[in-house]
């Protein structure tokens, strides 16, 4: 051991070596310098106050933390805030037993006395001279209960995510006089329909219900008919922007988009899935189709006829492709990126393609309209290409440049 | 080299002649040595699966399949806190009696938890919320609860009331009949391992997630994972094998080589399970994970654990478990809150519950930011964890050269700077993920370097806590220094809910999903990153009064030994035995 080693052992007490001649009857109290003294074996002082103390200071802290963290949890069924442009919903916390909600006064719960059934014993009471004039984002937020939500006339702004992961949102309804938005058959859209806004997640069983199916299909037992009416949506022609997160969770095989389309935005058409069992789901975009015709307004498919020329895959005009646009797709079957996209997000693509009996299935190639050299020039994210189980590692799938676009298959 | 050759020679020699006997002076053959290596990793390695299954957000089956709201979590934590004060009480009164209690204190204990379980039981079978004014301020506010109703309330109660009665009756019932034969370490393998491959296939099979309503989902879930946790699979063996032998060279021999070898079994599944996972259609997401996978893997591993539980051995010297000294609950809830450096430590991890609630970083960082799977994501995990072990072999040089306080608040900082480094990291170069990815898993990889020392220092300065609470009321009171707990327990539960809150505000509930939305991601990982780091540097204030240095832990051994010595020799004067004494 060096001379600095056992200067620095000894400074840190390592190499101490103490001895101490404690006395047989002081065993006890014996107070090591620098130590608080022992209490060993001794009555303590006004131990009774003591044992008071502990005990209200416990009770105390046990009450005042469930108080506050009460307060805390305790959710408003609505909150706003006040802007300088208006009044603006920030949040909505469910009853439990709210399956209808009205944007367009600032409203709050009034319960019914002598009532004790849970489900009918509120009325939502409105103050009309407060109107809702905006909607924060995640307003609603992983709601489970709200079937239908109608929007006022005053609500100037809607923010993109305002009704995220709204399990049960089966439509939105717009008043007809408010500036900004519309609806087209409980889908949101901006006023002139150039931006759709919001798909609800479980628009499928308002269709069921309008078009007369008493149940949900399963995927093995889907009927063209079923396929057509329900798993199948028209994006209107005049739609130049799909809004972020529109589409996630729908139960959709079929989209058609507009050829003057150019932007879809983030997780605009991520992980649509429709139902195996009653136990599980699976992924359920098949195919995305874009048309030409110009005048098309009604979303629900009928033939494409009425869509006149119809080609497979995103539609030629088509510049911006958002991060995780077409994520977790794995029914997906073809992509093919036309020449004038100029920026597609990073994991525009990822997890549209799985291996299954040694076959990549889903997204098994990309096929992309420019060469090579015009594809370095435009912006891409990270891995915006989807991977497949290569070894035990992930391998992009092909890139195909200067690929021509794949012929329709018949309807 | 022949020395060499001999040597190896005569190290086989010795393993074959002592392979079924030890040697002298010595009590493990090294036949045991064998059955710790295959034993405690194996069991070791059924707790490290077990991982992968909890009530808690983060767990995948949560995650992917539950859907469960973020604060519903800490709702649950608040509907049990003022029942686990109770619980905990009679808890620690069997815990330190090791199940043996005077007759008819036994009786009233069983009619307490009996009493409980039916109370559980009921409210499970009945909605009590039906009897109070469903317009009320107490209904209405427990129906607006994120993820729950009145009717999920009563029912998460009633819960935790059964959990704790049936857990505290099978406490008291399984310890009599089981410590005597197996020991206090291992004796509930025996008892709860089939339950709990039952429960872990249970788990997987039982279509609980589909339920539509969340609250059922909620309050059921809840019923499920606590009857899953009823039944223990701890790392028990590995406990055992910390008591192997009374022979203290022989003890850290048994530590160092045979136990460590056997944690390799769990390093070789950590990489070969997620490459399985990898494979699956829906990787993590997959079902088939929790159907197959890990009941798999858990049955075999908890298999070759009993297979070899009886082989390992507690050979501490100690006086009969009926002859126990009783401790009486004020002096010991007393003595420990005179224990300075307990408090201390009370702080530090008061201040820690800053961090509270926050989501874990480093799953977000992997699965939502880099979207690794298979065989990358455990060989990076298995890089970063590796990185914590060559600083490991020079924790006794560093635990030489620096204090205990140095160590210390060289920890906290080092944890503060990393957070920091990632905080800005994200913030200012969020879209760039290879960049921002990278930085963050390199100081992920020092931050996992720089806290095995402070690790190993933190385990022995709570065994100098211990020999300090030794010289100061003459019992080291482990259980009672749970007290502590029941001050910072209130403030910790509101403060953990902090985060949550923010998250929930930023979009993040029951849906993980809102993390590949990179602007909410940012938000929600950043913030809590800056509120954790803020707490580690408030967590080297607590540590700047930390006095108890080498020089007065030898103190303290001194007066304890002189202790011994003095009781030893009066009750040799007395005729009494002094069997499982120890004077150092």
């Amino acid at each position: 051991m060096s001379k600095k080693e056992k200067k620095q052992n000894k400074a840190n007490g390592w190499g101490t070596d103490v001895q101490l001649d404690i006395p047989e009857d002081e065993i006890w109290t014996f107070q090591v310098p620098g130590l608080a003294a022992p209490h060993v074996n001794k009555p303590y002082k006004y131990y009774n106050l003591k044992k008071a103390i502990f005990v209200i200071v416990i009770i105390v802290a046990v009450s005042l933390s469930m108080l506050f963290s009460v307060l805390a949890l305790q959710n408003e069924t609505f909150e706003y805030t006040e802007l300088e442009s208006g009044i603006q919903f920030s949040k909505f916390s469910n009853t439990g037993y709210l399956y209808e909600l009205d944007i367009d006064y600032v409203s709050d719960i009034e319960y019914i006395a002598g009532n004790n059934d849970p489900a009918t014993n509120f009325k939502v009471v409105k103050d009309t001279t407060k109107p809702i004039t905006s909607v924060r984002q995640f307003t609603l937020n992983c709601d489970d209960k709200i079937k239908t939500i109608n929007i006022g006339a005053n609500v100037l702004d809607i923010d993109g995510k305002a009704f995220y992961s709204c399990w049960a949102l089966q439509n939105i309804e717009v008043d007809e006089n408010n500036p900004n938005y519309c609806d087209v058959d409980g889908v949101l859209y901006n006023k002139d329909k150039t931006e759709i806004l919001c798909y609800p997640c479980d628009h499928d069983e308002y269709l069921r219900q309008k078009y007369g199916y008493e149940a949900e299909l399963y995927r093995n037992d889907v009927t063209p008919e079923y396929e057509r009416d329900i798993q199948t949506y028209v994006v209107p022609s005049s739609v130049k922007k799909i809004g972020e997160m529109c589409f996630n969770y729908a139960n959709l095989r079929y989209i058609y988009l507009p050829e003057g389309l150019e932007t879809i935005e983030t997780l605009a058409v991520f992980k649509l899935h429709e139902r195996v069992d009653q136990w599980g789901t699976t992924p359920s975009l098949a195919n995305i189709y874009t048309y030409k015709a110009t005048d098309v307004t009604d979303p629900h498919f009928t033939g494409r006829d009425a869509l006149g020329e119809v080609y497979l895959s995103l539609p030629e005009g088509l510049k911006f492709i958002g991060s995780d646009a077409f994520s977790y797709n794995q029914n997906l079957e073809y992509v093919y990126i036309p020449s004038s996209v100029t920026n597609i997000g990073h994991h525009a693509f990822w997890d549209d393609c799985y291996k299954e009996d040694k076959q990549i299935k889903g997204v098994n190639v990309m096929n992309v309209a420019q060469s090579e050299e015009e594809f370095n020039t435009i912006t891409v994210g990270d891995d915006w290409l989807p991977k497949y189980d290569y070894l035990l590692f992930k391998k992009d799938v092909d890139l195909k440049f200067s690929a021509q676009r794949q012929a329709m298959p018949t309807e | 080299m022949s020395d060499i050759l001999n040597k190896v020679k005569d190290f086989g020699n010795e393993i074959k002649t002592h392979w079924n006997t030890p040697a002298e002076g010595k009590y493990v053959p090294y036949k045991e040595y064998k059955d710790v290596v295959i034993g405690v990793g194996a069991n070791y390695t059924g707790t490290k699966t077990l991982e992968y299954i909890g009530f808690w957000s983060s767990c995948f089956l949560i995650m992917h399949h539950y859907k469960l709201p973020y604060l519903t979590f800490s709702v649950i934590g608040l509907l049990n806190m003022p029942l686990g004060y109770i619980t905990a009480l009679i808890w620690w009164y069997v815990c330190d009696n090791l199940g043996f209690l005077p007759k008819k204190q036994e009786r009233k204990v069983y009619w307490v938890y009996g009493l409980m379980m039916l109370f559980g039981i009921s409210t499970i079978a009945f909605d009590y919320s039906r009897l109070f004014d469903q317009s009320s301020w107490f209904i209405t506010t427990l129906n607006s609860f994120e993820g729950m109703n009145a009717t999920a309330c009563f029912k998460t109660f009633g819960t935790h009331f059964l959990y704790s009665g049936w857990v505290g009756a099978r406490n008291i019932f399984w310890r009599k009949k089981l410590i005597p034969k197996y020991g206090r370490y291992k004796y509930n393998l025996y008892c709860d391992v089939i339950p709990k491959c039952i429960m872990v296939i249970l788990i997987g099979w039982l279509p609980v997630y589909n339920i539509a309503d969340v609250s059922t989902r909620v309050w059921v879930a809840n019923l499920l994972f606590a009857t899953y946790n009823v039944f223990g699979f701890g790392n028990v063996l590995e406990e055992c094998s910390k008591r192997i032998s009374p022979n203290l060279q022989e003890r850290i021999l048994v530590r160092s080589y045979p136990v460590k070898l056997s944690h390799i079994f769990n390093s070789i599944l950590a990489i070969i399970l997620p490459a399985i996972v990898g494979m699956l259609r829906h990787e993590w997401a997959d079902i088939n994970f929790y159907r197959w996978v890990i009941p798999v893997t858990f049955c075999i591993s908890a298999a070759c654990t009993m297979g070899l539980a009886g082989r390992i051995k507690e050979r501490i010297p100690q006086p009969p478990i009926e002859k126990k000294v009783q401790i009486k609950f004020w002096d010991g809830m007393l003595g420990v809150l005179k224990n300075k450096y307990l408090l201390i430590n009370t702080v530090v991890g008061l201040i820690d519950s800053l961090g509270n609630g926050m989501l874990p970083f480093a799953t977000i960082l992997y699965f939502y930011t880099f979207r690794l799977s298979g065989l990358p994501y455990s060989l990076l995990v298995a890089l970063i964890s590796f990185a914590g072990t060559p600083p490991d072999l020079l924790s006794p040089y560093f635990l030489k050269r620096f204090s205990y306080k140095q160590i210390m608040i060289f920890y906290q900082l080092s944890r503060a700077i990393g957070n920091a480094i990632i905080a800005i990291a994200m913030w200012t170069l969020g879209d760039n993920l290879a960049l921002c990815g990278t930085i963050c898993v390199v100081v992920l990889f020092f931050m996992e370097m720089t806290k095995t020392v402070p690790t190993t220092a933190g385990h022995d300065m709570g065994v100098r806590i211990g020999d300090y609470q030794m010289y100061l009321s003459g019992e080291r009171l482990e259980s009672f220094a749970g007290i502590f707990g029941w001050f910072t327990g209130p403030i910790t539960t509101f403060v953990g809910l902090i985060i949550p809150i923010f998250l929930l505000k930023y979009g993040f509930n029951s849906n993980w999903e809102i993390l590949f939305f990179d602007g909410s991601r940012r938000n929600i990982v950043v913030v809590p990153i800056i509120v954790d780091a803020i707490g580690f540097f408030l967590m080297t204030i607590p540590y700047l009064f930390w006095d108890y240095d080498n020089r007065k832990q030898n103190l303290v051994m001194e007066v304890l030994k002189r202790r011994a010595e003095v009781t030893e020799k009066k009750a040799q004067e007395e005729g009494v035995s002094v069997a499982g004494g120890y004077k150092g």
